[in-house]
C-alpha cells in the first residue's frame, strides 16, 4: 500500500485534464451560480411559506428524470475520455454522441416544464420564488445547450480524427464542461425542488 | 493489495450507479415530504457526497494538486454551509 500510495503522488497531475483555460471559466461559473443559490436560500429564509406553496407547483418527477439525465450523460462523457486514452476514435465519437442526447433529453424534459409554467401565467415578476426559479433554471438551461454545443464540436472533430492517443486535450476540455454543467444541477435540484 | 486499491478506487460505473441511487434517495425525501433541519441536513449531505463524486472521480481532481480538490471541495462546503444557514434561519 505505502509503494501505492508514493507511486500514485509522483503520478500527481498539476491541473486537471484539459484547458487550463477551460478550468479557468469553470471555477468563475461556479462562483456565480453559488452565489445565485446562496441568494435563493436566503430569499427563500424571507419569505420560507411562500417558498414552499410555489415550490409545491413545480414538476419533481421531471427533475428527478433531469437528473438522471444528467448523471448518465457525465458518465458517458467519462467513457468518452477513456475511450480516447485507449486510441478508440470511434468509441469517443460514441460516447460523445451518447452524452448529447442524454442532453438533448434534459432540454426537452426541463423545456416542456418551463412551456407548461409559461402557459399557466408564471412569469419573473409572478413572486420571488418563480423569479429565482426561472432564473436559476434558464440560467443553467443556457449552459446545458451550451455544453451540447462544445459536445457537439468535440465528437464532430472525432469523427474527422482530429484526436489520438497523444493529443485528446480538446475531448477532456468539453467533458470537463459537460461535468460542471452536471454539478451545478445537482445541488439546484434539491435546493429548488426538494428542500423545504 | 490490488484488491484493495480497486475497491478505493471504484470504477465510473459503480460510480454511476452510486449517484442514481442517492438521486432516488433526494427524491424520496421530496415525496415524503420531510422538513425541518434534519431532513435539509441529510439532503444536503447527499448533494456533498455526489458532488465529491463527480469532481473527484468524473472530473478527476483525485489525481491532480491537492489545491484544486482544497477549491472545489471548498466551493461545495461553503455553497452548502451558506444553504444550511439560509434554512436554519427560515426556521428562527
Amino acid at each position: 500500500m505505502e509503494t501505492a500510495t508514493r507511486t500514485d503522488s509522483l503520478t500527481l497531475r498539476r491541473h486537471p485534464p484539459g484547458d487550463l483555460a477551460m478550468w479557468v471559466f469553470i471555477l468563475a461559473e461556479l462562483l456565480v451560480f453559488g452565489i445565485f443559490f446562496a441568494a435563493y436560500a436566503f430569499a427563500r429564509s424571507a419569505h420560507p411559506e411562500l417558498f414552499d406553496r410555489y415550490q409545491a407547483n413545480l414538476d419533481r418527477t421531471g427533475g428527478l428524470v433531469n437528473t438522471l439525465l444528467l448523471i448518465t450523460g457525465s458518465y458517458f462523457a467519462v467513457r468518452a475520455v477513456a475511450a480516447i486514452r485507449k486510441g478508440a476514435t470511434a468509441a469517443c465519437q460514441r460516447w460523445m454522441v451518447a452524452a448529447l442526447t442524454a442532453g438533448a433529453a434534459f432540454l426537452v424534459v426541463k423545456g416542456g416544464e418551463l412551456v407548461g409554467h409559461y402557459s399557466e401565467g408564471v412569469r419573473l415578476s409572478s413572486n420571488t420564488f418563480y423569479m429565482f426559479y426561472l432564473s436559476l433554471t434558464v440560467f443553467h438551461y443556457m449552459h446545458v445547450i451550451m455544453g451540447m454545443v462544445i459536445l457537439a464540436a468535440v465528437a464532430a472533430k472525432a469523427r474527422a480524427g482530429a484526436y489520438s492517443v497523444d493529443e485528446h486535450t480538446g475531448v477532456e476540455t468539453g467533458a470537463a464542461y459537460w461535468h460542471m454543467v452536471d454539478l451545478v444541477w445537482l445541488i439546484l435540484f434539491p435546493l429548488v425542488y426538494v428542500m423545504r | 493489495m490490488e484488491a484493495i486499491r480497486h475497491l478505493s478506487r471504484p470504477g465510473p460505473t459503480a460510480i454511476w450507479l452510486l449517484l442514481l441511487a442517492l438521486t432516488g434517495l433526494t427524491y424520496a425525501a421530496g415525496e415524503l415530504h420531510l422538513t425541518g433541519p434534519p431532513w435539509v441536513f441529510g439532503v444536503l449531505a447527499i448533494v456533498l457526497v455526489k458532488g465529491r463524486l463527480i469532481a473527484w472521480h468524473y472530473m478527476e481532481l483525485a489525481r491532480v494538486a491537492p489545491l484544486w480538490r482544497a477549491v472545489l471541495g471548498g466551493w461545495l462546503v461553503a455553497v452548502g454551509g451558506l444553504i444550511a444557514a439560509a434554512f436554519l434561519l427560515s426556521e428562527v
